[in-house]
């Protein structure tokens, strides 16, 4: 402004001019390196430089994420995963520290132990000092601030309950994943995926700020099971103390609730402690209520009866002739303990008589039986879902011989596991309707899909026939509990050998159904090669089943079939008052 | 003279907005970090409860298991499950 006063003078012009031009041309580089380096993205330019800034100060950090808990159905915990901390160093920061005793007596070692170690991985970059240690423990360590020792957050399983819930629940690996039983079966539910964010730090590597989320950390849903701790605890001393008693080499024992299809308790024998690597045994791993498929022997011919019945031509009081205690079918002798002469159907069932149930099977032909047989689950996997679930074996063949039919009736030349036997004899227990099985809990409005196999009035019939096979003349007299009224069946199975089946080692089983005043609770028995004398189901499995049952019934409230004290009544009223 | 005035107010208006939000964005930042650290103390703080929570679930069960409940009730304790004699129902 002030210029339009001065006159231009020639040597100034010029400087200026030049002035102006040099700053211009100076603005006119920096502008160009800056277009260069922020907006074009050469070698060296703004991708390179972002590039180099992120290295500096942009890191990853995991968002740990926890694997579900497994809790049985009243919330006691059944798999827990639990923090704890590994503890790394880098073996060439390390080897040479002076500080190595006071390392190795924190971590309770000796400094000679550590030492060798650290001569084993001198040329490594990585070496564990101590897995696992609980958070605390590792603070010690790391609180001597030793330089070279770093630590690493992970989880570790743990199960509670030990080997009474093993080959339920199963085992994870060491990246927590499901390997077997339920925690492979859930493993989808129950992982937690861990998930990255990306933070900036400083200097000194604290984070700065969170620059975003790459991945959200999802942790695992926690499970309820259908077990019932207290159940499973009992069931699972009650089948070890049976296998001293019998000398048996295994077991397996489920109960079932028949009215809402969960499995309230399973457990086999042998079984071994989960927490303890050491101890894994495959034979001890194996869930046998699901994985073994048996051949059930006499406990199928209640479904026989049911096939009896529903041809028509048979009521349970209908008598059947089996003098003289033994018959001959395709050159084959099956008899009876003795004679038991006319009888009827019921009785037939009671003493398991194989003379009767092979002239009932022959009147009632081995298409509607296999007919039964598969409508109440033999053949099909049960809706558990079990890893390594058998469904075993309805044989689907044309040609028949008589022998064949008639050992069908007896349960042999078919395979079932103690679970879809405990599940055939739940249909009873609910008015004829199956109900899909589960090993979750379900809740009190779930729909349950239940679906009609048998008409009430014959599972009532039915019923009726297995309480009298606990009674005074059956065979199942041992599975009886005091102030209850149970029903069941026995069976007696020859175990099958490389040369067919083996003379003297037996499967003894027994499925049981109580209180019959109000039919609710299945258990089924496998009792694998009793010794001794008392290998049969009568003898080997019913007084399990009695002992688990009377527990059973206990824990589960049922009021047991004693006379009404009417005078606690009245001194409880009174004292109300 | 009074259109410089005005203009001249405007821009130190202008400036001013200009440095209050200069200390504002600095203001914000500042607390971002104060509150990621918090956040970070938290998030520690919550892996700390998460290890010390499953650690009382394991020692609850550990006191409570069935099998534990039953030797004591039995073995300190003198309990027996009572016998089918000894019980009487009492209806409500």
């Amino acid at each position: 402004m002030s210029r339009r006063h001065i006159q231009p003078v020639e040597p100034s012009a010029w400087r200026f001019w030049w002035l102006s031009l040099l700053l211009f041309s100076l603005g006119t580089l920096l502008v160009g390196r800056l277009v260069l380096i922020q907006a074009i993205d050469k070698d060296h330019g703004a991708g390179f430089l972002k590039k180099q800034g992120a290295m500096r100060a942009v890191r990853l950090a995991e968002i740990p994420a926890y694997r579900g808990l497994i809790t049985d159905r009243r919330g006691s915990p059944l798999a827990v995963s639990t923090p704890v901390v590994s503890l790394w160093a880098n073996p060439q920061h390390l080897s040479g520290s002076d500080r190595l005793e006071e390392l190795a007596n924190a971590l309770g070692s000796a400094r000679d132990t550590l030492e060798a170690k650290l001569a084993r991985y001198a040329d490594k970059q990585f070496m564990y000092l101590a897995r696992s240690q609980t958070p605390d423990q590792a603070r010690r360590v790391l609180d001597l601030g030793i330089v070279g020792v770093r630590s690493q957050r992970e989880y570790r399983r743990f199960y509670p309950a030990g080997e009474v819930t093993s080959q339920v629940v199963g085992l994870t690996n060491t990246d927590e994943r499901g390997v077997s039983g339920l925690e492979k079966h859930l493993d989808t539910e129950l992982f937690g995926r861990a998930g990255k964010k990306r933070y900036l730090k400083d200097l000194h590597g604290d984070a700065i700020r969170d620059i975003g989320v790459v991945a959200e950390a999802r942790h695992g849903t926690e499970i309820a099971l259908s077990i019932d701790l207290r159940l499973q605890t009992l069931q699972h001393r009650e089948l070890q103390r049976a296998m001293v008693e019998t000398g048996a080499q295994a077991g397996a024992a489920v109960t079932i609730d028949a009215w809402t299809g969960e499995i309230l308790a399973m457990t086999n024998h042998p079984a071994s402690n989960p927490n303890s690597r050491a101890d894994f045994n495959p034979e001890a791993a194996r869930n046998r209520v699901m994985t073994d498929a048996i051949e059930p022997g006499s406990t199928v011919k209640p479904l026989l009866l049911v096939a009896a019945l529903e041809g028509g031509a048979f009521t349970i009081d209908t008598l059947i002739d089996t003098s003289p205690g033994r018959m001959q079918v395709n050159g084959k002798m099956l008899s009876d303990p003795r004679n038991y002469g006319e009888i009827s159907v019921s009785r037939v069932i009671e003493k398991s008589s194989q003379v009767g149930v092979t002239k009932i099977s022959q009147a009632v032909g081995h298409e509607s039986l296999l007919d039964v047989y598969r409508r109440f689950g033999f053949g099909a996997k049960s809706a558990v879902g079990f890893p390594g679930e058998r469904s075993g074996l309805v044989p689907n063949r044309e040609h028949w011989a008589d022998i064949e039919k008639a050992t069908l009736a007896f349960g042999y030349g078919l395979t079932t596991t103690p679970l879809q036997l405990a599940q055939a004899y739940a249909v009873f227990a609910n008015q004829g309707l199956r109900v899909p099985l589960t090993l979750l809990k379900r809740s009190t409005n779930e729909p349950l899909h239940s679906e009609r196999v048998v008409a009430p009035d014959i599972a009532e019939q039915v019923l009726t026939v297995l309480e009298r096979v606990t009674g005074e003349h059956g065979t199942g007299r041992r599975a009886r509990v005091a102030g209850f009224s149970v029903g069941g069946k026995t069976g007696t199975v020859h175990k099958v050998g490389a040369q067919g089946y083996i003379d003297d080692q037996y499967l003894a089983l027994f499925v049981g159904i109580a209180p019959m005043n109000e039919p609710r609770y299945v258990t089924a028995i496998v009792v694998d090669q009793p010794v001794g004398d008392d290998y049969g189901g009568g003898a080997a499995a019913a007084p399990i089943y009695a002992r688990i049952t009377e527990g059973v019934l206990r824990l589960r409230n049922a009021t047991p079939r004693i006379e009404v004290s009417s005078e606690i009544r009245l001194a409880s009223l009174g004292a109300e008052q | 003279m009074v259109g410089v005035q005005r203009e001249s107010a405007t821009a130190i208006a202008l400036l001013m907005l200009c440095l209050v939000s200069a200390i504002a964005v600095v203001y914000s930042s500042h607390s971002c970090r104060r509150f990621y650290s918090a956040l970070q103390d938290l998030e520690i703080e919550r892996w700390r409860a998460q290890a010390h929570y499953s650690r009382l679930l394991l020692e609850q069960s550990t006191l409570a298991s069935p099998h534990r409940v039953l030797v004591i009730a039995k073995d300190q304790l003198g309990m027996s499950t009572p016998s089918i004699g000894t019980i009487r129902v009492v209806v409500e």
